[in-house]
Parts: C-alpha cells; structure tokens; sequence
C-alpha cells in the first residue's frame, strides 16, 4: 500500500464524505467510485485501496464478530448485538463464526476492540 | 492426590468467567527493533504491548493511522499481519535487595545463569523525576577512592557527576574503582557495628558495550568481592537498540527503589553516547525528524529525564549518577558531550594526552569540576587538599617553562617541584581504591613537606610505602581520622610521629 500523502490525503476526504451521521453510507460510497471512475485521479489504484482499508475499517466498527467453541443461539446473538449496541453508541449488527480452538467460551471483536471470555483466552493469559 | 485436585479446582476457580477487554492491532513493517502496527485504537503512549511468542513492545509513536512500537526482545518470530494487544501496564521491571549481586537485561531478566530473582516489588521503567519540595541538597561525600577526585573534584550524595574522555583514557576504569571503594567502605562500615552507617548500592548500566567488556568488569568486582553490592544491567551491542534505549532507565528504576526506601546509591551510565546512538537509530526508523547530527529533537530530553531523577530526597535516600561521555578527539563541544555537561553538576575530564604520558587516571584538573561536591567534602580532605587545586593550575601555568629549570627563580622552582610531586602522588592503580583517612595522610604529608627530599621519580614507590606503613602500623591513627574526619592536634601529632618514623625507615631504591 505504498501511497503517497496526497493520495493519503484524498483517500480521507472521501472517505469522509462517505460517511453520513456516523455510519457508512452504500449511496455515497457509490457517488464516490463513480467520482473516481469519472476524473481518473493520481494512482487511482492506490487511493481505491486506502479508501477501501478505511471503509473496511469502519464498518468493522459497527460489526461484531462472534467466535465460539460451542453452539451459540440467536437470542444470545441478538443479546450481544444489543449490547454492545448500547456500549458503542452506534448500530452493531453481530455475526457467528465458530472456532474450536476456544475450548469453550466466546471471543467477540468489533473493530479493534476483542473482548476474550475463552477458555483458550484464559489459559494464554495464565501462561503469560 | 486429593491436594492436587484441590490445587487444579483452585486453578479453576481463578478462570473467572468474566470477559476481558484488550485492544488490537495488526503488524504492517518490522525494521531494526521497530513494529508498525496499525489498529491499536485505545493505546497509551509508552504502553506496554504483547506481541505473539510473549515478546513485549512500548508504543512509541501514537499517529492517526499507526502506531510505533519498540520490540524488547527477539523481532525474528514477528512478522506482517501479527497481532499485537495492549495490556495496559506501564513497562516495569523488578526492583530490591533481591537483585543485587545479579546480572540482568533491559527488562530485568537475569542473564548470569543464577536461577530466578525473588523480587517483591517492581517500579516503572520510566518515571517523573523528583519534584523541588522532595529534593535536598547534596551533602554528603561519595568517595571514589581515587585521590586526585576525592581531593580535587569531590562527589556527594545525590549528585550527577559526568565523566568524559576519548577511547581508552580510563572512563570504565574509574567508575569501577568507584563501585569497589564503595563496598570496601560498605564491608567496613557494617562491619563497624555503627547504626548511622548508610551503605552505597551500585548499579552499573552497560550500554552498547562490548560483552568482553563487561564480562571483565563483573570479573573485575567479582575479584574485588563488591558484586554483592552492585547490580549489572547490560544491554550490549549485540542487543537490539530498542533494549539499548531503555537500560539505562530501567538502571534508574533499580537506584530509585534504594533511594525511595531511605538508602544511598550509585549508578554508573556507561555509556551515554552508545544510548544516544541507539535511540537515535529507533527515531530514524520512526522517522521522526533529525536534527543535528541526525539526532531527534528531543535527545537533550532523553538524558535530562534520566539524569533528573539522580537525587538526594529530603527524609529518604540519594541517588548519585556517573554518566560516561566518549569524546571523539578530545572535542568536549559535540552535541551529545555538550549536552550531557549542562545537565550534569560537573564533569571528570580525561586527557588522551596525560594518559600516554603514564598520569593515570588522566584527569584534567584544569577541564574537570565539581558543581556541588565541595559541600560534601569531609574537612580533613578539605584541610589537606585545600590548595591542591590551585598549586597545580600554577605548575601546569609553568610547567611551559620546565626545559629552562636553571633559569628559573627559586619560588618557580619551588612551584614546579611541588607541582611534579603532586601529579606523582595522584599517580594511582586501576582497582585500587585508597580509604579517604589513607589520602588526606598522603596529601597531610605531602603539606608538611615529607616528600620535598625524594626525587619525583621515586614519589609514588614512597607514596605506596606510606601507605603500607600507615595501614600495617597504624591502623588506629587511621581509624580515628575515619571517624573524626577532621584534623585535630592530636590526629595531627599522631601523623608527625608517623611520618617521622617512616621517613627513618623509608629509603628510595
């Protein structure tokens, strides 16, 4: 991802005007690849890129990633979903996703945030 | 058996089912002791971080997109896509009684092959220096054991004293010396019984230094038996820069356990120009901007963060520190020297010159000087010692004029005479301190004339005599200026019948 800074630069501003009422907004993603496809701007590759890590990284602000060793019932999903909803102050949808390394427990992630209530997670910390 | 079942249901219990939060981010570039790592949304600046294998990092650089973190430890297992977590601690190592005698890493480890430290306590690497209202002033003498400091550039308790010099001039070889007196002084001291006797702890930082090097000093304290009283921290120049960077403050979390709980000690930075190459190194890898010399902004306040939290604590202890500069060439007004000199409270100028000429330790009385430590001197050193300075600023004034001797008038030659004597009498061993009551004897002697009638050749074979006659036989007369520490009539009788006793006896060969 090798960019220059103005590409840096204008890969913020569009993002920015992607984002509507602290969301992502599909419209104005949309507006913006047509923008691009229509002017050609400076390393377009590049800038797509930087644009895409950004939004990427934002939308994985509003989704929570739910790992779990056992079965996991959509209230308890809707239940995380909900709570975390209330914590981050913004609309978090949430997804399973199992994983048998955890032994038993679940690990969330929302954006940069883990949240670890593993077996796995507790025996790695007790190592340390 | 049913022990350990009850052991592993403890074990269980302690699984608290409660869900732990941590921060994470992702590695995108490792480079010479430096991870960039992007996420780590939440992270502090000076953080302690995990990354995978249990290797720990400090975030350095908080930007908006990534963050620069140091690697303490092995970069080889890291690579691009790791996760990193914060776990938000400050980065501390173990601290105590416990560690001493020990050789450790950056972080505390040991590294001498002894087993695990048992340390109660851990301090953070970096901490605030003492504020003004914690702070008193520097009273007390630290004795080196080296005479031509003790007498001339005295250092106290608490005070920050550089030593400075060109490759091979002896820098190492002083603050050794110093670490020895220091347990001789301990070892007699606690010996002594005396309940107001406060012992100096060492603590000796390695940085960038050769592990032969350091491998001969612990020899060297080892032999001396002071390794008791002294820590080892070596981050050598086989270590990452990142570990290079951070010994020194982990040295001054060691020092500053002993002075917060009411005892003395001393630290030795050698050496302070490896550590500003080494984070000169981690700053261009974070790119931050160079300034002179390619060094980062804020490289003065590397070494005044550290060398501020040198000091005496009013109701508690002290902590003196003896950076060490290498010069390049002698030129004391590069960067790091310059700035290392302002911070300091005075500095031991070693000549490159004077040591090939066989004055060893080769310190320049006219470069070297003592900020704060003449208030710390005990008034015997200052009765005898008083002038010493002085007549040997006027020798090396005249000293130009030597070839001519036979031209010169008396009080000239009086003046060089005395001066050669003095330089002989300061001519001193490596690894062997002289006791304070053993000094101010010499120089009692040297006042009162005893060497005026030796040639200056046969000064420092008469110098050893002395001390040999006055340590075998007159232990006593010494052990009273020890503890009088001032130069009575009757200290002053006794050390006349000494001298003349020995000059019956002394004759140069």
């Amino acid at each position: 991802m090798a960019a220059d800074k103005q590409t840096k630069l204008l890969a913020k501003q569009l993002f920015k005007l992607s984002v509507v009422n602290g969301a992502v907004s599909p419209e104005q993603v949309t507006g913006v690849l047509g923008w691009v496809e229509k002017t050609s701007p400076r390393r377009p590759i590049a800038l797509l890129k930087l644009y895409q890590h950004l939004i990427a990284t934002e939308l994985a602000k509003s989704h929570a990633r739910v790992e779990h060793a056992g079965p996991v019932a959509a209230a308890t999903l809707g239940a995380i979903a909900a709570a975390l909803t209330k914590k981050y102050q913004r609309p978090v949808t949430a997804t399973a996703q199992p994983n048998p390394k955890l032994l038993a427990g679940l690990r969330i992630r929302v954006g940069s945030d883990v949240y670890e209530s593993s077996v796995a997670g507790q025996l790695a910390s007790l190592s340390v | 058996m049913s022990n350990v079942i009850a052991q592993i249901e403890q074990q269980i219990a302690q699984l608290s089912s409660k869900a732990t939060k941590k921060n994470t981010g992702v590695i995108t570039a490792v480079a010479d002791g430096v991870a960039k790592v992007e996420g780590l949304s939440d992270v502090m600046y000076n953080e302690m971080v995990s990354f995978p294998g249990g290797v720990i990092g400090i975030a350095l650089n908080l930007g908006e997109d990534e963050v620069g973190c140091v690697v303490l430890g092995d970069v080889s297992n890291l690579k691009a896509g790791d996760e990193v977590s914060t776990t938000g601690k400050l980065l501390s190592i173990p601290v105590g009684k416990a560690v001493l005698g020990r050789v450790v890493d950056a972080l505390g480890r040991p590294i001498d092959g002894k087993g695990p430290i048992d340390a109660k306590e851990s301090y953070p690497v970096e901490r605030i220096a003492p504020g003004i209202i914690a702070r008193k002033s520097v009273n007390q003498p630290l004795f080196t054991g080296i005479m031509a400091i003790d007498s001339m550039i005295p250092i106290g308790r608490g005070q920050r004293e550089l030593i400075i010099g060109d490759r091979g001039t002896g820098k190492t070889t002083i603050c050794v010396d110093t670490i020895i007196n220091q347990a001789r002084i301990n070892k007699v001291g606690l010996a002594s019984g005396d309940k107001n006797f406060r012992p100096v702890y060492s603590i000796y930082v390695a940085v960038g230094q050769k592990q032969s090097n350091v491998v001969r000093t612990i020899s060297a304290l080892e032999a001396a038996d002071a390794l008791q009283y002294t820590i080892i921290v070596a981050a050598t120049a086989g270590d990452n820069p990142a570990n290079q960077y951070i010994a020194p403050f982990s040295g001054a979390a060691l020092g500053e356990w002993f002075m917060e709980n009411g005892m003395d000690a001393l630290i030795v930075y050698d050496d302070l120009s490896k550590h500003a190459v080494a984070y000169r190194q981690i700053s261009l890898i974070l790119k931050r901007p160079s300034g002179r010399e390619a060094y980062p902004g804020d490289v003065f306040y590397l070494h005044s963060r550290l060398l501020e939290r040198a000091a005496r604590l009013d109701g508690k202890g002290s902590l003196t520190a003896l950076p060490v500069i290498e010069t390049q060439a002698g030129d004391v007004s590069a960067y790091i020297p310059t700035n290392v000199i302002s911070i300091t409270d005075g500095q031991i100028f070693l000549e490159t010159d004077l040591f090939n000429q066989g004055i060893r330790p080769a310190v320049s009385v006219g470069l070297s000087v003592s900020r704060v430590g003449s208030s710390a001197q005990i008034k015997v050193t200052k009765q005898v010692g008083g002038k010493l300075k002085g007549e040997l600023a006027q020798f090396r004034e005249l000293a130009a004029f030597a070839q001519f001797g036979s031209d010169l008038d008396a009080k000239t030659k009086a003046t060089l005479d005395r001066g050669s004597r003095i330089v002989e009498l300061f001519k001193q061993l490596q690894l062997n301190p002289i006791a304070i009551e053993v000094q101010a004897s010499l120089l009692w002697a040297l006042q009162k004339n005893y060497f005026d009638s030796i040639e200056v050749k046969h000064i420092v074979a008469a110098a050893n005599s002395l001390k040999d006659f006055l340590t075998t036989r007159k232990a006593d007369l010494l052990t009273k200026i020890r503890n009088e520490a001032k130069l009575s009539d009757e200290i002053e009788a006794g050390l006349k019948a000494a001298g003349d006793e020995w000059k019956n006896t002394f004759s140069a060969k």
